[in-house]
């Protein structure tokens, strides 16, 4: 255990030499996934596929590695402290996942959905007070603790990339719909059914990944503060619960399938209001 | 070396004089070797389809070439006939390759038609270095005006554009159940059409028993008696209607009926009858994707228009692609 801390210490040391470099690195990440997006959509309208945009994005996700190791060795624990942090993993998250689902799947449209949010989540932490200039190392870390850390971000990167394939899916349902069938979007988007299927993978993963962040955090030492927030999450974690089980053993159309994945990601994000 | 292209398509000719000379594709490399015995012929390659027969030689005179194959094809080579020279001749093929002389503009079919002509001439010895080359060279245009331009996108058919339509509902059509009411030919060509692209069951309803066997037969699918065809729905992906009916023969309450047991996953009309089968409140129920024949007929037309405009692209492109090569004899 001191041999831990006195490393911690001093990597801490050296990683605060990076502080710093950090915040620039978040700036090249979202300028990247601006880029991304930007030159996605103008190639979708185009009615071409965009071959950069897993390129831009694939930029993106190592600025955000960038980001994170540093301040992941300046905190000595899974950098998650603050809206500031918790966004920024959350869009690591996000691109992670886009990065793993995308390649069989219509990478480069999916990116194009994904970068906005990305981005989004990027310049909201990038606004003055919402990341800490000079992280501390945090204290009292636990396995518990850090497990619910990272399995609930993580799990919430599903689910915002289900929201994602969510959007997807309504805008191609509102094509089909009305007949508008010649745009350059509406031939770049993936199958309907595909992308459900889809969208029903991401939210069970991401659901399964909640389910251990919960439990986590229930194993964590917490005090009476800590309350809210974890019920707030276990009320996610239950609302999720009921809507896959609905999906499973009722069927739901699609469109309210989508309507409540996207409703359902909002409406969750109000649990890190309450970190 | 002097390149000719000496030919007739369905634009030149009427099929009764298109069919006079064509030549079956088995007998195209023993053809192209044929020619390549005439007087001022060194190297052949016969192309032979349905809407076209061309013949491009390469030898020391595209005069003696031309009054060679005259003679050979005797009565009627004057009529329908055209007779491209050099870099005419090679544009012509690029052109043809990439589907810009085809009747449907952009299809397919051609490509492969010319790549097996030009097997065929190889392996009978009747191709050189002059045709080795502008075939190849052709194959490579072709391939660069379909990919990047939109000279194949979209559907020109009715029956096209619901496949397009169902590919982009459910992806891959594998496993894809369909059923047919009213044995109609277009609804035919439209399930035939499914049936190509993986879809996996097909059931076929209509009032006359017999004929619903007949198509279930052709499509390898099978007959519902008309007054069951509602039990299907449950199970289906994809219903295409074509009775001559005259009042609606799919109503919202046969989808209602079914929506639970389907687990509410989308369904895909095709209504090609007229008077409609199908009642347009159908196409409110949420996972139901409705489309009739005006909307597929136009989704057809709109894709022959974006082709169209497309020609005077692809023309540019072949242009500036042979610029490139330099090829010889042209």
């Amino acid at each position: 255990m001191e041999v831990r801390i006195g490393l911690g210490v001093a990597r801490g040391g050296e990683a605060r030499q990076w502080v710093g470099v950090d915040r620039w690195l978040l700036i090249l990440s979202t300028l990247c996934a601006v880029i991304g997006g930007v030159t996605g959509m103008m190639a979708v309208h185009r009615g071409r596929r965009s071959r950069w945009t897993v390129v831009w994005m694939s930029l993106a996700f190592l600025a955000q590695l960038g980001f994170l190791s540093i301040r992941g060795e300046a905190r000595q624990a899974c950098p998650l402290v603050g809206i500031g942090e918790i966004l920024v993993f959350l869009a690591w998250s996000l691109t992670l996942f886009y990065l793993l689902v995308g390649p069989p799947y219509r990478i480069s449209l999916l990116g194009v959905f994904s970068a906005p949010l990305v981005a989004l989540f990027q310049a909201i932490a990038l606004i003055p007070g919402m990341l800490e200039s000079s992280p501390d190392p945090v204290g009292g870390t636990t396995a518990w603790g850090e497990t619910h850390a990272a399995m609930s971000v993580l799990g919430y990167g599903a689910l915002a990339l289900a929201a994602v394939a969510a959007v997807m899916f309504l805008v191609l349902d509102r094509l089909l719909k009305g007949h508008r069938l010649t745009s350059g979007l509406f031939r770049n988007l993936p199958p309907a059914r595909e992308l459900l299927v889809s969208l029903r993978r991401l939210l069970w993963l991401g659901w399964s990944m909640l389910s251990v962040g919960v439990v986590a955090g229930f194993r964590m030492p917490h005090g009476e503060n800590a309350l809210p927030h974890l019920i707030s999450a276990t009320a996610v974690w239950i609302g999720y619960a009921v809507l896959l089980g609905i999906l499973q053993f009722r069927g739901l159309t699609g469109r309210r399938l989508a309507l409540l994945t996207v409703g359902f990601f909002v409406l969750s994000l109000s649990v890190f209001a309450l970190v | 070396m002097e390149l000719l292209c000496f030919g007739l398509n369905h634009r030149t000719a009427p099929v009764e004089f298109r069919e006079r000379f064509a030549v079956v594709s088995s007998r195209l490399g023993e053809k192209a070797a044929e020619l390549g015995q005439l007087a001022g012929i060194e190297e052949a390659v016969v192309v032979s389809t349905c809407n076209r027969t061309e013949f491009y030689v390469a030898g020391t005179s595209a005069d003696a070439a031309a009054v060679g194959l005259k003679e050979l094809l005797g009565e009627g080579a004057d009529e329908h006939w055209y007779e491209l020279r050099k870099r005419e001749a090679a544009v012509h093929l690029c052109a043809v390759a990439s589907g810009l002389d085809s009747m449907v503009l952009g299809e397919t079919e051609i490509f492969g038609q010319i790549k097996e002509a030009y097997r065929l001439a190889h392996e009978a010895g009747a191709t050189g270095p002059v045709l080795n080359r502008l075939f190849q060279r052709a194959f490579g245009v072709g391939k660069k005006v379909r990919t990047e331009t939109a000279i194949q996108e979209g559907a020109t058919s009715v029956a096209g554009a619901a496949v397009e339509l169902a590919e982009k509902i459910f992806g891959k059509l594998d496993g894809c159940r369909v059923i047919v009411i009213g044995a109609g030919d277009t609804s035919r060509q439209t399930a035939q059409a499914l049936v190509s692209r993986g879809a996996s069951t097909v059931f076929v309803t209509n009032r006359s028993h017999e004929r619903a066997v007949a198509l279930a037969d052709e499509l390898g699918g099978r007959a519902v008696k008309f007054d069951e065809w509602q039990a299907v729905l449950a199970g289906v992906d994809v219903v295409i209607s074509s009775t001559s009916a005259p009042h609606h023969v799919v109503q919202p309450f046969h989808v209602e009926a079914v929506r639970r047991v389907r687990k509410y996953r989308p369904l895909f009309l095709i209504d090609i009858a007229v008077p409609r089968d199908i009642d347009p409140a159908v196409g409110e129920i949420e996972e139901v994707y409705l489309y009739d024949i005006d909307t597929l007929a136009q989704l057809a037309q709109e894709a022959r228009g974006r082709r169209e405009r497309q020609i005077a692209g692809c023309r540019e492109m072949i242009e500036r692609e042979l610029e490139k090569l330099n090829l010889p004899g042209t």
